[in-house]
């Protein structure tokens, strides 16, 4: 029993990482129905930039807590950055050109900021400072860690704010309707482009949180990171209903149960094979996913 | 159908080189050249799916790991010679072609990237987490292939094979895409509902480019494992599938001279530029942004091919090639009553756009389909034609149910349609266009027509020479090898009904054919709908202008909201006042100006 | 005083030109008509106003600015409020959120907002039983309204209403044009697309027949509601 505890306490851990990364590419297939191939990058730039901010401060002897913040804060707000930048550059001179088009490219963003970190920073692992202690409690014959705690809170803390600012802000209002009818959303006088570009903002802003978490929790960050937490945060999107950001969040959870489930009682070397089933059997099954809309084409 | 192969004295020139490397080239090179043209074959292969079909494919890497793994396997634990393995590796390779795409080939595009993706890695993680497939590291002590009792190790030796193999590929490639089946891939990548609504089996002809695509992967993994006499898991990853597409897309999709430059640009060019070596992921990936920004076509673009219609002289004396002989044909023996629908509805969320429809469509008429805007018509037409089903209703062709039949099987019982807003194949040629709308009615199997064996050659005759006389019949035969983009409107929707025509159908649905046309197109739209209906062709008509349904209707049917108002000759429907009403108005009371609290008592049913 | 002045106004999609040279106009408190069978190229007109198709020649000024090449988000701060054919409502959204997203250029100013609502919840008392429902549950008549509001919620010069009368039974129809007559006393510029001729002709001042992307006949609405050329652009023939 204590075993399944510990087992459901690292799969909510690692489903947080995955429902933060879920998110942008829900919000994103939302409102141009794209899929973001390059998010699962962008998650991985953001751990960079948390590894480079933390290990500038290490020198001076900052207190950790102000530091860790330091790290989010510029990794969220450059990473968001980023996500502009290739939405204005790369992806918004495409969105009225065949499909086949831009999903060409955002592989080109995808492969590009791979290959741009592995330049800058090479291909081995970059170490995360151990800021968070692992000490923690035990509950029911299983230990729970601060770090894991921390990654919990602050992810509902974030998932929660995304869900107000999208139901209870203009411009989350204004997200939603772009979603439903983009040239009626413009006679309302909403600058269509600029609230695309937000929302990208967003998406990428909390993957650069789920990214420094996934470098405290783990340690060790690599360029190619991005690949294995891009496809299962995605296959979480889809299995919560792509589009829906209720479904994006317990996804992501489901997912990382699933992992830690496969890893506990099969064995992690098919953890991937066992979430691609996942994927596919969803999108066979029950395309719309547990609350979300049809994938599939009418004929 | 010709049986040449357009190599042209570039490709001519081309294969001289290539042939010749082994003799004026060192080893190094000549394996350099190897790369390149295993690489080539690879990416003929997916070319056929991303390029012909239009199909994103991003775990292409599976199948050429399959083709490995089987020619290793089979070669190491059953001791098959290599050419025995061959057969072997195309069967598994199209059978997980087949099984990855039967469930995903209804998605979307952009998930089935993602799927394809993911079957990739599955097929990889397999190979390095079992001990049969040798783990991590692989399989070794592959036996290299024999000719004729000497084996084939040496470097010279092995590309002079793989290069055989390239030109086997090559000539099957570019017969696939004269053929039949190549131009179907190309009318789905045009315009994937258009093709469906002409007769085009969409669903069957993505499965066949995905098929075809691992059976040539396949091919290539074998060739792969023959030359190391090694394989490992690092070979089949998801970067190789990426290497494959960028060739694909940085040559050409489509574009045969494109990939192949493309493989040799992506393979050869690093070799040459070794110190690039860790830029030059980079630059590719920066490459493939900016083609898709500012060159999506690729480097080396696919011409339009042009497959030359025969002369008038040539297809007049073509038997059974004539409209008058195409539509006999079908139209023998007809019931009187071709089409009954009966008590269609079709409901969409809340919204009851067509309710209780009922009417029949008889042998030889014109009838036409008219009614204000929001009337419900198109979806009448898109039940008749497959592309919705009714909520409710049945419609009969031929006393049979049409009811749920997707569209292209529609097609083939004898229905043609065009659309409201023309769905041309704009990047193929006009003639082209008609040929596809005839596809339907070829029955020659696959293999004979690439193979090119008389009765095949026979059937593609008559196939073509009726096409070409189905434009002649519009007045376009002289504009057979434009390309259908270019034309101006009024001929663009000539060629439509052409392409409809060509089917033979005994029904041809025509969704507002006068749509932006002037008053001289009209008509002579009129006369050519005439002339339709007078080969033996019944045709239903959607149309707005008054003037040409009056004047070519046998019989008008009024929509209003949904249902059937009247119905009857034209000039009793014109007089009819329930008609009038719908589209000017009521003669009715002014709309009260009293106080606005008045809204909301009843009046906001 | 002449508020929208379309002058040789052309407009395609690709090789196909939709509207030939249009002229029109709309002064403020009056309503104008621009009447046609389908296909003829109303919609067209009225997203070239809006700046939702691109304009490829002629002028189109509001007031003294030129609309043309500006992009839609800014015509709608410019006082042009367009009510769209078939609503066009975020149906997944309740009506309550519809009628912000009509004050979204306000958002800031949240008591005046709040003050604009309440004032279409008079005008329109049903909405307000309904104001917490999706949208995409409302009934035709119903959805109508909310469109109506909420392009009222800018207070804007000019009205432009696609179609509002269409899949809409005569009743609801009447009380629609009541409240646009209204609008209309009140000094609103309003035009109106409509295919149901007779009835429209009846509010409007003046009215434009379009066909095949041509002005076929203009003029005061009742001189039009007699025109035997109206009755054939629609009908194709003298009909009773």
């Amino acid at each position: 029993m204590s075993e399944f505890i510990q087992l459901v306490i690292a799969g909510l851990t690692t489903g947080s990482f995955y429902a933060l990364v879920a998110l942008g590419y829900t919000m994103v297939y939302g409102i141009v129905r794209l899929i973001n191939f390059a998010h699962g990058d962008i998650f991985m730039v953001g751990a960079f930039i948390g590894w480079t901010v933390l290990t500038t401060l290490a020198a001076t002897h900052m207190p950790w807590g102000i530091g860790l913040l330091l790290a989010l804060v510029v990794a969220m707000l450059l990473t968001g950055g980023l996500g502009v930048v290739v939405e204005r550059f790369a992806y918004q001179p495409l969105l009225s050109a065949p499909p086949l088009s831009i999903l060409i490219t955002a592989l080109g963003v995808s492969l590009a900021l791979e290959n741009g970190v592995l330049l800058i920073f090479g291909a081995g692992f970059n170490t995360y400072p151990q800021l968070i202690g692992s000490e923690g409690f035990m509950i029911a014959g299983a230990r729970i860690t601060d770090i894991q705690v921390g990654i919990i809170v602050l992810s509902v803390v974030l998932m929660a704010g995304l869900y107000f600012f999208v139901h209870h802000t203009f411009i989350g209002t204004a997200m939603r309707a772009l979603a439903v009818d983009r040239d009626a959303a413009r006679l309302m006088g909403i600058n269509v482009e600029r609230v695309i570009q937000i929302t990208f903002f967003l998406g990428s802003s909390l993957a650069a949180v789920a990214g420094v978490m996934e470098g405290l929790y783990y340690t060790e960050i690599n360029f190619f990171m991005g690949f294995v937490v891009g496809l299962r945060a995605f296959t979480a999107a889809v299995l919560g209903g792509i589009g829906n950001i209720p479904g994006a969040m317990a996804g992501g959870l489901l997912i990382g149960l699933l992992e830690a489930f496969s890893a506990g009682y099969i064995s992690s070397r098919w953890t991937d094979v066992i979430v691609f089933l996942v994927l596919i059997g969803t999108l066979v099954i029950k395309p719309t996913g547990l609350f979300g809309e049809r994938v599939v084409e009418r004929m | 159908m010709r049986t040449a192969i357009p190599v042209g004295r570039l490709g001519i020139a081309a294969l001289v080189i290539a042939a010749g490397v082994p003799f004026l080239c060192d080893n190094y090179i000549t394996d350099v050249a190897l790369t390149i043209v295993t690489y080539g074959i690879l990416a003929l292969g997916l070319n056929i799916v991303v390029g012909y079909a239009g199909l994103l494919d991003l775990g292409y890497a599976a199948f050429f790991a399959i083709g490995a793994y089987t020619t290793a396997l089979l070669e190491t634990l059953l001791n098959f010679n290599f050419w025995e393995t061959i057969p072997c590796a195309l069967v598994f390779a199209a059978i997980s072609g087949i099984i990855i795409g039967w469930p995903t080939l209804r998605l979307r595009s952009d998930y089935l990237a993602i799927v394809t993706l993911g079957f990739g890695e599955i097929v990889r993680i397999i190979a390095v987490n079992l001990d049969i497939t040798g783990g991590p590291n692989g399989i070794y002590g592959i036996n290299p292939a024999n000719v004729l009792g000497h084996d084939l190790t040496s470097p010279k030796s092995i590309y002079a094979l793989g290069l055989v193999v390239l030109v086997i590929v090559l000539v099957f490639v570019i017969r696939l895409g004269q053929s039949r089946l190549g131009r179907a891939w190309q009318s789905l990548r045009e315009d994937e509902s258009a093709a469906e609504a002409v007769g085009v089996p969409t669903l069957r002809v993505k499965m066949l480019a995905y098929v075809i695509g691992a059976l040539i992967g396949g091919l290539g993994g074998s060739l792969f494992a023959a030359r190391f006499g090694t394989i490992d898991p690092t070979s089949f990853t998801y970067a190789q599938s990426v290497t494959i597409l960028i060739i694909v897309v940085l040559g050409g999709r489509g574009s045969i001279p494109g990939v192949l430059l493309g493989a040799i640009i992506v393979a050869g060019l690093p070799e040459a530029l070794r110190f690039l070596n860790l830029w030059r992921e980079f630059v590719f990936a920066v490459a493939l942004i900016l083609l898709m920004l500012l060159r999506p076509q690729g480097l080396w673009p696919a011409r339009l091919r042009r497959i030359a219609a025969p002369s008038a002289d040539e297809a007049h004396h073509v038997p059974h090639a004539e409209p008058a002989a195409q539509i006999a044909e079908v139209t023998a023996n007809e019931p009187e009553t071709l089409l009954e629908a009966r008590n269609v509805s079709r409901v969409f969320g809340g919204l009851k756009a067509v309710t209780d429809v009922s009417f029949t469509v008889h042998r030889g008429e014109i009838l036409s389909l008219i009614g204000p805007n929001g009337a419900g018509k198109t979806t009448v037409f898109n039940c008749l034609t497959g592309v919705l089903p009714p909520s409710s209703g049945s419609i009969l062709w031929d006393g049979r149910s049409l009811t749920g039949l997707v569209p292209h099987r529609v097609v083939a019982r004898g229905l043609a349609r065009t659309f409201q807003g023309i769905r041309l194949f704009n990047n193929m040629t006009v003639f082209e266009n008609v040929l596809v709308g005839m596809d339907h009615r070829f029955h020659v199997p696959l293999p004979a027509e690439l193979i090119g064996l008389p009765f095949a050659r026979r059937d593609t005759g008559l196939h073509y020479a009726a096409c070409r006389n189905w434009l002649e019949f519009v007045g376009l035969s002289d504009k057979a090898g434009l390309r259908a983009g270019d034309l101006p409107y009024g001929d663009q929707r000539r060629l439509e009904i052409a392409r409809g025509l060509a089917g033979q159908p005994r029904l041809l649905l025509l969704d507002e054919p006068a749509a932006g046309m002037n008053p001289t197109e009209k008509q002579s739209l009129m006369g050519l709908i005439r002339r339709i209906r007078d080969l033996g062709t019944t045709v239903l008509l959607i149309e707005h202008d008054m003037l040409l349904v009056m004047g070519v209707s046998d019989r008008v049917i009024v929509m209003d909201r949904g249902q059937i108002i009247a119905e009857g000759a034209p000039a009793e429907v014109q007089a009819n006042s329930r008609v009038v009403e719908a589209y000017l108005g009521t003669e009715e009371d002014d709309p009260e100006d009293g106080p606005v609290g008045s809204i909301s008592e009843g009046a906001l049913a | 005083m002449t508020l929208l002045a379309i002058e040789g106004l052309r407009v395609g999609y690709g090789k196909v030109e939709v509207l030939h040279g249009i002229d029109l106009t709309v002064g403020a408190g009056e309503i104008v008509a621009l009447l046609g069978s389908n296909g003829a190229g109303k919609t067209t007109t009225l997203r070239a106003l809006s700046g939702l198709e691109p304009v490829r020649g002629g002028r189109v000024s509001l007031g003294d600015t030129s609309l043309v090449g500006v992009p839609a988000h800014k015509i709608a701060a410019m006082g042009l409020a367009h009510v769209p054919e078939r609503r066009r409502l975020f149906a997944p959204l309740t009506v309550e959120e519809n009628l912000k997203l009509g004050g979204y250029l306000m958002r800031e100013q949240t008591a005046e907002l709040k003050r604009r609502i309440d004032a279409m919840y008079a005008l329109f008392p049903r909405l307000l039983e309904r104001r917490l429902q999706l949208a995409g549950t409302l009934s035709g008549g119903e959805q109508q309204m909310v469109a109506i509001a909420r392009a009222l919620i800018l207070q804007p010069r000019l009205l432009v209403l696609d179609e509002p009368s269409m899949g809409l039974a005569p009743l609801v129809v009447r009380s629609i044009f009541g409240i646009v007559k209204r609008l209309r006393n009140e000094g609103m510029a309003v035009l109106l697309v409509e295919q149901n001729a007779r009835q429209t002709l009846r509010i409007a001042d003046r009215a434009y027949v379009l066909e095949s992307g041509s002005i076929l006949v203009d003029g005061p609405a009742s001189a039009l509601a007699q025109d035997p050329r109206v009755q054939a652009a629609y009908l194709g023939g003298v009909a009773a």
